[in-house]
């Protein structure tokens, strides 16, 4: 391996087109991770539905979206969409559109697991008690879910940050894509490309790190 | 005709073949505290989660204080008939204490006073905290049902259950999941209410207890009701062979006195 001269001076020189870049990585993940926490829930009870087509477009909408590579289904979504539905949105929002969709996907099923965790007798409660139906999806089984949900759900928002950086192979100026820019124009894609790395790595760990706090959290409380 | 409770030719099957009431037909009137004793898969929860309208039954009907409040539909393959208003008047604790594990005790609590009756949350806690504090579980207010005893979370169950000022209690073998010597405190609570002339149908395996609470005792079996009497009689001279035979498997002895 030959000796390499390390120069970071090209990280200072270009922080500003970085730090945009971070921003919108920061944005389209915070955005995504709330379409997929509400939108998750939507289909998983879709899927649980007693209505049997509104379980089969949720379960094709799972499967297509947890059986194809995030990549494909972002340029596919970037060249399709228009084509066929004759819409063209700002790439940012196609970006929204195929992660958003994906994270629901995954986040569906999270959400699945943690309902079918829930003893069928707290449903006869609910009953007893008077709950109405919404109201027991609401009150009981919505933060029974996301509470045992939440290690899993954190877990599929650290993918979703990472799966951000593929937004750059449609030219979104995110964190990935700046770098990418730099790193030819600056010929320095060592230290480019490291930098990048760490701030996704530094951006994940805290995020990683809860994962297991909320773990522990949950088992000493529904012990 | 117009008992307290009264149930009309109720039959409960599981997909359609497997029955497990026939022709149930009983009445009871305010106040009496009927157990249901018999072997299991003798129909005895079955028969209180219908009476709470848990189950889809096939025939039949039941009233409230004459008031028709669930009905079997032929034309429905789902749901029964049900007239909620009245059918929120009936309570109901659980083997399994069924507590919310996201919420704490007075969370539990309150619950259904607030988001089914409306009740506003600083009158719903008021009322809670004066049940507890009756029931010796102030302290345990603030607590998650993780933290709690099996005997401490079935009285937090009764209290919840409580707080909907219900006019008949059902409880369905409430004190079998839990350690010998946690029972007592959940039968003291229930035979407290006793004294305040609370409505009950109990199912239970714990014939002293049933003997000590009961006004009426009923033996059912394969889906039927065999025997239906006061605790003296059916504990020391029950009519049927069938009762007599279960008792005796089940105390080892002739007659309990």
């Amino acid at each position: 391996m030959g000796r390499y001269t390390w120069d970071f001076s090209v990280i200072t020189a270009n922080w500003d087109p970085l730090m945009a870049g971070l921003a919108v990585t920061l944005q389209l993940t915070a955005i995504c991770a709330v379409i997929g926490l509400i939108g998750g829930f939507l289909v998983c009870q879709m899927v649980m539905s007693r209505i049997a087509p509104l379980r089969w477009v949720a379960i094709g909408f799972i499967e297509l979206f947890r059986c194809t590579p995030a990549l494909v289904q972002i340029i596919w979504i970037f060249y399709c969409v228009p084509y066929f539905f004759g819409v063209f949105f700002d790439p940012f929002y196609m970006a929204i559109l195929a992660l958003g969709m994906n994270i629901t996907a995954f986040n569906a099923e999270a959400y699945r697991a943690a309902i079918q965790s829930i003893p069928a007798s707290h449903y006869d409660a609910c009953t007893a008690l008077g709950l109405s139906p919404l109201k027991k999806t609401l009150f009981v089984i919505l933060p029974q879910a996301v509470l045992m949900a939440i290690p899993v759900l954190l877990t599929n928002t650290i993918g979703l940050l990472q799966q951000t950086s593929l937004v750059a192979i449609v030219a979104i100026a995110d964190l990935m894509y700046e770098g990418k820019t730099l790193a030819t124009q600056t010929y320095r894609p060592i230290e480019i490309y490291t930098t990048v790395a760490f701030i996704y790595f530094a951006l994940s760990v805290p995020l990683s790190q809860a994962v297991g706090l909320f773990e522990r959290r949950l088992r000493s409380r529904l012990a | 005709m117009s008992s307290f409770l009264n149930v009309q030719g109720l039959r409960k099957s599981f997909g359609g073949h497997l029955v497990v009431l026939d022709d149930i037909n009983f009445q009871m009137e305010a106040g009496e505290r009927v157990v249901i004793i018999g072997p299991s898969g003798s129909g005895k929860s079955t028969l209180l989660r219908c009476v709470m309208g848990l189950e889809k039954i096939d025939k039949g009907r039941i009233e409230l204080e004459g008031a028709r409040y669930i009905e079997a539909n032929p034309k429905s393959k789902k749901d029964n008939f049900v007239d909620i208003p009245v059918r929120n008047k009936v309570g109901m604790v659980f083997q399994h204490y069924t507590l919310f594990p996201h919420l704490t005790v007075l969370g539990n609590l309150i619950l259904a006073p607030m988001r089914a009756r409306g009740e506003s949350r600083s009158s719903a806690t008021e009322r809670a905290m004066q049940l507890l504090d009756r029931l010796g579980l102030k302290s345990k207010a603030g607590a998650f049902p993780g933290m709690l005893s099996g005997g401490q979370k079935q009285r937090v169950a009764i209290a919840r259950a409580l707080l909907l000022d219900p006019k008949i209690m059902l409880f369905d073998e409430v004190t079998s999941a839990l350690d010998p010597e946690l029972v007592t405190e959940v039968e003291g609570v229930m035979l407290e209410l006793a004294e305040q002339k609370m409505s009950m149908m109990i199912v239970t395996h714990d014939m002293w207890f049933a003997k000590r609470i009961a006004t009426r005792v009923i033996f059912s079996a394969d889906g039927r009701i065999i025997e239906d009497a006061p605790p003296a009689k059916m504990f020391t001279n029950p009519s049927e062979p069938r009762t007599a035979d279960f008792l005796k498997k089940v105390l080892h002895v002739e007659t309990i006195s």
